[in-house]
């Protein structure tokens, strides 16, 4: 395995006021996922992360002199240094794992940004004050609104827009219930050793559970399914209790204080 | 065919050819409202499987195979556009299948960003490369198995099916994904099989020397008395319903002894409603 560089570095928009719930589980399914590759990893928050990512999507990382955005792209970087989870997996299982990917991908991922840009309460009382924070008057408001009319955009081309909250929270749901299954009674999705599809599952997971929204509808979802929130409660003890004080797991933690205002 | 399809689904037709549209829509809407229940004796790790691959499908494969039958350019001039203006009747084939090419053209740059358009040369490396690995996934799942999940069908099979069978016999100027396709054998006997399981009276020659075949004797042999009780119907109706309101608003009137101008308006009418209809 090639060294991994004492420098390496995670950006990501500002904790505090700024990410939004999308973004945040995104970040931490990487920090989650470098975390159990044993990669030590330092996390800057950039009010412009989103212009500074080469493929405008966060989180990115800074490695060497390499820059590399998205979970996907992270992970065959990684493998290519010689760091890989899903090595001891077999043909069929590295199937299912890309699958179930997919899965949280296309359903958990476009939930959230359904909620965060599509459901009219949120919009006007999260996701527009804290998209547009680090900027002064019109700024902010004609950002948000791009970005609001860029993703509105987006779901109509993949045939969400015309979906209600309780249709989406349903979708939420049978993506739960399908996890849940697979998961069953195992510690991580396949057996023993994590792989990067438990990264991806926690992240989201664990955001949506420590995110404050407007209701609880979202989070209630997953509550429903222990095994769900035991894997989640287990990975955050296992790799960022006690590991960095300061950054992961406060970043989750910190986005649902900041979100109760 | 895609343009009868009630539910306006002509995304489907676009990857799909006619011969199986009908069942497939009917699959798939099997699918949706009544969640899953072609499945019922998957256990519930497989039903969890089966939206699994479902969500792979449809976020890797089924973008790349837009483009394939609908934006690539050779594709699309050579083939796609060619079969539906052979298939679509008269009038619309001359807008429809540039509307269609137009939306899915739309419907990918939403998809994938608007940096496709500046950078489409390596974007459609990697999405390629991406719904490569898809098809190698599926193919390593499916191992030996006759099904995905052993030896009897479920949703998960029709869908596969459905997105693979076209690729696999559609004749392609500009094949990329179809040779990929074609180095997979087991999944190349899965879709073979089903046809001769599923489809057995498209085993013939019709369905491999598509798209010619497809709109000449391949479906239309099926379609004809269909077809014809269609236009011999949509032709008595709108006859009716102009005689009916030319009667009724007194354009015509009937008086013994003059019929002259009246003969000559429901003809011409009558082929613009004919039009219409279909």
């Amino acid at each position: 395995a090639e060294p991994w560089p004492e420098n390496a570095a995670l950006y990501q928009q500002l904790k505090e006021e700024q990410i939004l719930l999308s973004d945040n589980a995104s970040s931490l399914a990487v920090q989650a996922f470098l975390q159990m590759c044993n990669l030590p990893i330092r996390v800057i928050c950039r009010a412009n992360a989103e212009y500074m990512s080469p493929s405008g999507k966060v989180p990115f990382i800074h490695v060497g002199n390499q820059v590399v955005s998205e979970l996907g792209p992270i992970v065959q970087f990684v493998k290519a240094k010689g760091h890989s989870l899903s090595d001891g997996l077999d043909e069929v299982q590295k199937a299912e794992m890309k699958a179930y990917m997919e899965l949280v991908n296309n359903m958990l991922l476009t939930a959230e940004l359904y909620l965060q840009w599509c459901d009219d309460v949120t919009v006007e009382e999260i996701t527009h004050p804290r998209y547009g924070s680090p900027y002064p008057w019109p700024l902010n408001r004609i950002l948000s609104y791009q970005k609001q009319w860029e993703v509105r955009r987006k779901m109509k081309a993949i045939g969400w827009a015309g979906k209600t909250l309780e249709q989406v929270l349903e979708d939420v749901d049978q993506c739960c219930h399908a996890l849940s299954q697979r998961l069953g009674t195992q510690p991580y999705f396949f057996n023993k050793q994590p792989t990067e599809l438990d990264a991806l599952v926690f992240g989201h997971l664990f955001t949506i559970l420590t995110t404050q929204l407007i209701t609880d509808e979202l989070s209630e979802k997953v509550k429903n399914y222990s095994n769900l929130t035991a894997f989640c409660r287990r990975i955050e003890q296992q790799y960022f209790e006690g590991h960095d004080k300061d950054c992961s797991t406060i970043a989750a933690r910190s986005s649902k204080k900041s979100l109760l205002r | 065919m895609g343009y009868w399809s009630p539910s306006g689904r002509r995304e489907l037709c676009c990857v799909t050819h006619g011969w199986d549209l009908a069942h497939l829509m009917g699959s798939n809407r099997a699918f949706a409202p009544q969640k899953y229940n072609a499945d019922y004796d998957l256990s519930a790790t497989q039903s969890a499987d089966t939206l699994a691959f479902v969500s792979l499908l449809e976020e890797k494969l089924l973008p790349v195979l837009i483009h394939t039958f609908w934006v690539d350019a050779k594709n699309y001039v050579e083939h796609t556009r060619k079969w539906y203006a052979e298939t679509i009747p008269f009038p619309l084939n001359f807008f429809l299948p540039n509307a269609m090419h137009k939306r899915h053209l739309e419907r990918l740059q939403l998809m994938w960003g608007d940096d496709y358009m500046e950078d489409e040369e390596r974007l459609e490396k990697e999405l390629y490369r991406e719904a490569r690995e898809c098809l190698t996934l599926l193919s390593q799942r499916l191992g030996s198995q006759k099904f995905f999940f052993g030896d009897s069908p479920a949703s998960l099979d029709a869908l596969v099916f459905s997105r693979l069978a076209p690729l696999l016999k559609a004749k392609l100027p500009n094949g990329k994904l179809q040779q990929h396709l074609k180095s997979l054998q087991n999944l190349c006997n899965y879709c073979t099989s089903i046809l001769s399981l599923y489809f057995p009276w498209d085993r013939g020659d019709p369905l491999t020397d598509a798209p010619r075949a497809a709109g000449t004797d391949g479906s239309e042999a099926e379609e004809d008395p269909h077809k014809w009780r269609k236009q011999l119907l949509s032709v008595l109706v709108g006859l009716v319903a102009m005689l009916g309101y030319a009667f009724l608003s007194g354009i015509v009137s009937i008086q013994r002894g003059s019929v002259g101008p009246a003969s000559r308006q429901p003809i011409t009418l009558e082929e613009e409603e004919e039009e219409e209809e279909e």
